[in-house]
């Protein structure tokens, strides 16, 4: 049993089993709250050492499959832990011990209701996200989908306020009715080719013999839709209004689970299903990248107005996933290349920056960008992670970011898309445009009288002055919070270097050498 | 050939007769005795149905002559991969609701056990009796016995019912007569009842006025009884005011029995080329379809009672069947069958989660949800799963029901079909997630934050173990359906498609 256990076999099922497993042991620990923390740090823990294992041995050998049970005439649920699948899941693992530390002390500073539910439904969130990755047809990724749908929906509505529920409403609403979409594009896949599954070649090419094109883009819109989750405009507006979430849940929504499986649903659809031919023929690549740009440059105006900082950090995210879009509609290798990077750089660098204003909220009580002035001087180390982050955003040197931008720019020349080069650059000014004033405030700004009063989450008002040495160490609880984001950070700027920590470098190669042929 | 005549076809409609008959008696000896009687008959019946259902998979179709007398001067019961299927069906969620009935009656109906049981056998035995028979006339008799049982059990709950059972008692013995008007012209234009001899002589009748007379009156009385918009309209209230026990028991498989015999007469009677392109119905019944999820959908919406948004809902599944039936593709008819099967269990655990919640609020409007997840945690899983169910989320069997039936509804290229079968989706999503609001969220009225001790101020008070045990039965029935679906797909169902398709 125990040899079962830790064969190579079966190690994608057992990737996706623990977080059920460690979600229903959070049921029954309800009333003994660090027992539950700790199932949720062991399991996350265990995840990420599976992944890892499972990213050292596809080096060598070919991705694990699993088949467990057939579903339909021609279609089994069926994981296979290939390389872009393995990337995906590697981001979502390590994340979420860094996310676990961090809310138990977000959750205890604030005394949060229902915290039970809370963990249970990340533990299914994440169940669900490794689903998504280890799919290895339309109809297992369609099963985990809508599961991390459902089980984030409590997490949105987390407050119970009617800004919340109203939150979650809007939610479910873009989100199923996108999954209504794709449901209906996977049957007419099936119907065409009579099988879902996955091929890095695509599988749709025959059926273009007796299928006319509208037919074939229509049914790509269906696709497209059914990825709301990667918030293209203008199916996007769940999103900003989803930051009435607490912190980890955004952070997890934003950097982890649902955004990121709605690019890699993309990523799916485009290569796996479609295929680089396809894709080619129907110019359904362009369609793709002009909805890219858009969604590029609009979300960046969008996010110069803000003065929630969730609310401007939403927007960012909203510019940044089609920035991942752009590198998959670009049809090149290093432009592809690019977007699988971009899913894990992006992941550690947004995390830092919803981690940070999660623990301003949390250890100061500010959530406007116009109260934060000066607030660098009490949380010095918070707002230190916010701009690496933010420079991580912008895609300078030597942050992660700027890597898997550098890829998408060269690809979008390497194809000849000049057009788009200009919208990357464009829209990484932009980027700076909203982040830098939040930084010079924060470090440089003057307090303005009306603010000289600092309000923490215990409701210790002190002037700003007395308590803006190191507020940071005051509470142990604070700790929990700060030192994951200094960890993603630190790894943000450590992945511009070791672009190989955790394989995720050679994962992505591996890949563009799959869909593209060694181009 | 021997022919397959098991002992157990008869068996299955007998012990439940012989026990109803004997419940009163027993039941004015000692009232509680009821209650085991009652389930011994069902247990028993459970397992001649799966005998059967064996019996027909491995020695082939059961001709049962009753009373020695071969047909079509006597009544035979002929039993193959359909009508066992649904035997078994309705077999399980009669014992399963008979075991749930345990602590509800003494509550609802006091000091009527006896006659409760006696109808609830009778009951039981009509739709057994209707769905094994091979009689066109036969299965008027045992139509009418269920009906009639029915129509006494609901006028049981309360107040109110009585008028439900009334406008039902019209409406439906309407709808019955219907069928057996249909019934006197094909005995007239054929001479025959027997539903094999029928099939056999109508093929040479096609172009007969009167036949086509019997067909309409035969459909239109089935649509009354099957609650097929707009023919609904006793539905609601029926079941909704009809005792917990009662909506628990016949919301789920009355309707669907009727569904199985508009199968049964369609395609097996009458062929798929008569129906499809003489009496050119399977158009009408797709748009009748339509209608009545659409429209069944939408009434859902505006219910504040949960069993009447049930019973709505109702109406929209005997939609998808419907239609499923009308598209007359062996994918779409895979689909409505397994869709009858799914939709049975699936509603039984909803009406159940409602029983459950008015044994312990004394309500089942939509309200008295609140809170649900942390006063009865296990009854609020059992309506998590049948609700992701309804909605069609995998690995629940709705999805997959619903798979088969949208994919035949785009093999035969009928948009429309698949459009409200979406569109019925997101309704359904609405509609489970208005009562998900009230059982999850705690502190709707609250801004701030509540810290967690208080909260335990919600001691668990959950239903009797024995509606528990049911609900986790139903449960686990519709993940494992789903799950297995393949499985059952290919030994159950693709062998009770009616052939000629």
């Amino acid at each position: 049993m125990v040899a079962l256990f830790l064969s190579m076999e079966y190690r994608p099922l057992w990737a996706v089993a623990l977080p059920g497993l460690v979600s229903i042991l959070i049921l029954f620990s309800k009333n003994r709250p660090n027992l539950r923390e700790i199932w949720t740090i062991a399991g996350s823990v265990c995840l990420f050492g599976m992944v890892l294992s499972m990213n050292a041995a596809a080096a060598g050998t070919g991705p694990v499959e699993v088949v467990l049970f057939p579903l339909f005439p021609g279609v089994a649920f069926h994981l296979r832990a290939d390389a872009p699948g393995l990337i995906f899941a590697t981001t979502a693992s390590c994340l979420w011990i860094l996310v676990s530390v961090y809310s138990i002390g977000y959750m205890r500073v604030l005394k949060e209701h229902a915290q039970t539910r809370f963990y249970f439904c990340f533990a299914v969130a994440l169940f669900s996200t490794v689903g998504v990755a280890f799919s290895a047809n339309l109809v297992t990724l369609f099963i985990f989908y809508e599961i991390l749908t459902l089980s984030t929906y409590p997490l949105v509505a987390h407050e119970e306020s009617p800004e919340a529920v109203s939150a979650g409403h809007k939610y479910l609403a873009y989100l199923l009715t996108g999954g209504v979409f794709f449901l209906l594009a996977i049957l007419m896949t099936y119907h065409w080719v009579s099988s879902t599954g996955f091929h890095p070649q695509g599988i749709l090419l025959p059926a273009a013999k007796n299928i006319p094109g509208w037919a074939l883009s229509l049914v790509f819109i269906f696709f497209l839709v059914g990825c709301a989750k990667a918030a293209w405009m203008p199916l996007h507006a769940w999103l900003p209004s989803a930051m009435v979430a607490p912190t980890p849940v955004s952070a997890l929504l934003h950097a982890v689970a649902v955004v990121k499986a709605g690019v890699f649903c993309i990523f799916r659809v485009v290569y796996y299903v479609y295929g680089l031919n396809l894709m080619a023929v129907l110019h359904l690549g362009m369609i793709l990248a002009l909805i890219a740009a858009f969604t590029i440059l609009a979300a960046n105006l969008y996010a110069i107005g803000q003065d929630n900082l969730k609310r401007m950090l939403a927007y960012s995210t909203i510019n940044q996933l089609s920035f991942i879009i752009l590198g998959i509609a670009l049809l090149s290798p290093m432009a592809a290349k690019g977007a699988l990077l971009h899913i894990p750089f992006h992941g550690f660098m947004k995390i830092t920056l919803f981690l940070c204003a999660g623990a301003v909220a949390a250890i100061a009580g500010k959530k406007e960008i116009s109260k934060m002035k000066g607030i660098g001087r009490a949380l010095p180390v918070t707002l230190g992670a916010f701009m690496i982050g933010a420079f991580g955003m912008c895609g300078a040197p030597p942050l992660a970011g700027f890597l898997s931008k550098w890829h998408i720019a060269l690809g979008a020349i390497q194809c000849g898309g000049l057009v788009f080069l200009g919208v990357i650059l464009t829209g990484s000014l932009l980027d700076v445009v909203y982040f830098f004033p939040v930084i010079r405030e924060a470090f440089f700004g003057k307090i303005p009288e009306s603010q000289m009063l600092l309000q923490d989450a215990e409701e210790r008002v002190a002037p700003l002055e007395e308590k803006a040495k190191w507020m940071e160490s005051k509470r142990p609880l604070y700790l929990f919070m700060v030192i994951p984001l200094a960890v993603t950070a630190a790894f943000s700027i450590l992945l511009c270097f070791f672009p190989g920590i955790f394989f995720i470098h050679d994962l992505a190669a591996s890949a563009v050498t799959d869909i593209f042929g060694g181009r | 050939m021997h022919p397959n005549q098991p002992i157990s076809a008869a068996l299955v409609i007998l012990l439940p007769l012989l026990t109803a008959f004997a419940v009163p008696i027993i039941g004015f000896w000692r009232k509680d005795l009821s209650f085991y009687a009652s389930c011994t008959a069902l247990a028993a019946a459970f397992l001649c149905a799966l005998h059967l259902l064996i019996s027909v998979h491995q020695r082939g179709t059961v001709d049962y002559f009753l009373g020695g007398w071969d047909p079509p001067w006597g009544i035979a019961l002929r039993i193959d991969s359909l009508n066992a299927l649904m035997g078994v069906l309705v077999a399980v969620l009669f014992t399963l609701a008979g075991f749930a009935s345990k602590k509800s009656v003494p509550l609802e109906l006091p000091l009527k056990e006896a006659p409760f049981y006696a109808l609830f056998l009778l009951l039981f035995t009509g739709l057994l009796g209707m769905i094994l028979t091979g009689d066109m006339f036969n299965l008027y008799v045992f139509l009418e016995v269920s009906a009639l049982t029915s129509y006494a059990l609901i006028a049981m709950g309360e107040p109110g019912s009585e008028v439900a059972s009334l406008r039902y008692l019209l409406m439906g013995t309407v709808g019955a007569s219907w069928y057996l008007l249909g019934v006197g012209y094909l005995y007239i234009t054929t001479g025959s009842l027997n539903m094999a001899d029928l099939s056999g002589l109508l093929r040479e009748m096609e172009g007969s006025r009167a036949v086509l007379s019997g067909f309409a009156f035969l459909l239109f009385g089935i649509a009354v009884k099957m609650a097929l918009f707009p023919m609904h309209l006793w539905l609601p209230d029926a079941y909704a005011k009809a005792p917990a026990i009662v909506s628990t028991t016949i919301a789920p498989i009355m309707t669907k029995v009727m569904a199985y015999v508009l199968i049964r007469i369609g395609f097996t009677v009458f062929h798929p080329e008569y129906v499809v392109q003489a009496a050119k119905a399977s158009g009408l019944l797709v748009w009748f379809g339509i209608f009545a999820i659409l429209f069944g959908g939408i009434s859902a919406l505006s219910q504040t009672d949960f069993k009447r948004m049930l019973a709505f809902v109702i109406v929209a599944e005997i939609g998808y069947i419907v239609g499923g039936i009308g598209i007359a593709n062996p994918t779409a008819l895979k689909g409505a069958i397994f869709h009858i099967v799914n939709d049975a269990v699936m509603m039984a655990s909803l009406f159940l989660v409602g029983m459950m919640v008015s044994h312990r609020t004394g309500g089942h409007g939509i309200n008295h949800f609140f809170g649900i997840f942390r006063k009865m945690p296990v009854t609020a899983v059992v309506f998590t799963v049948g609700a992701l169910a309804v909605i069609g989320v995998p690995p629940t069997c709705g999805f997959f029901s619903k798979w088969y039936l949208l994919l035949g509804g785009i093999e035969a290229g009928h948009w429309a079909f698949v459009a409200a079968l979406l569109v019925c989706t997101l309704i359904n999503v609405a509609l489970f997630f208005r009562v998900f609001d009230k059982g999850l969220y705690l502190h709707a009225k609250a801004p701030q934050s509540i810290p967690e001790p208080l909260i335990d101020a919600f001691t668990i008070q959950e239903a009797p173990l024995s509606m528990l045990v049911v609900g986790g039965v139903l449960a686990a029935g519709i993940l494992a359906i789903g799950i297995g679906n393949s499985f059952i797909v290919k030994t159950l169902i693709q062998p009770a498609v009616p052939g000629g398709l």
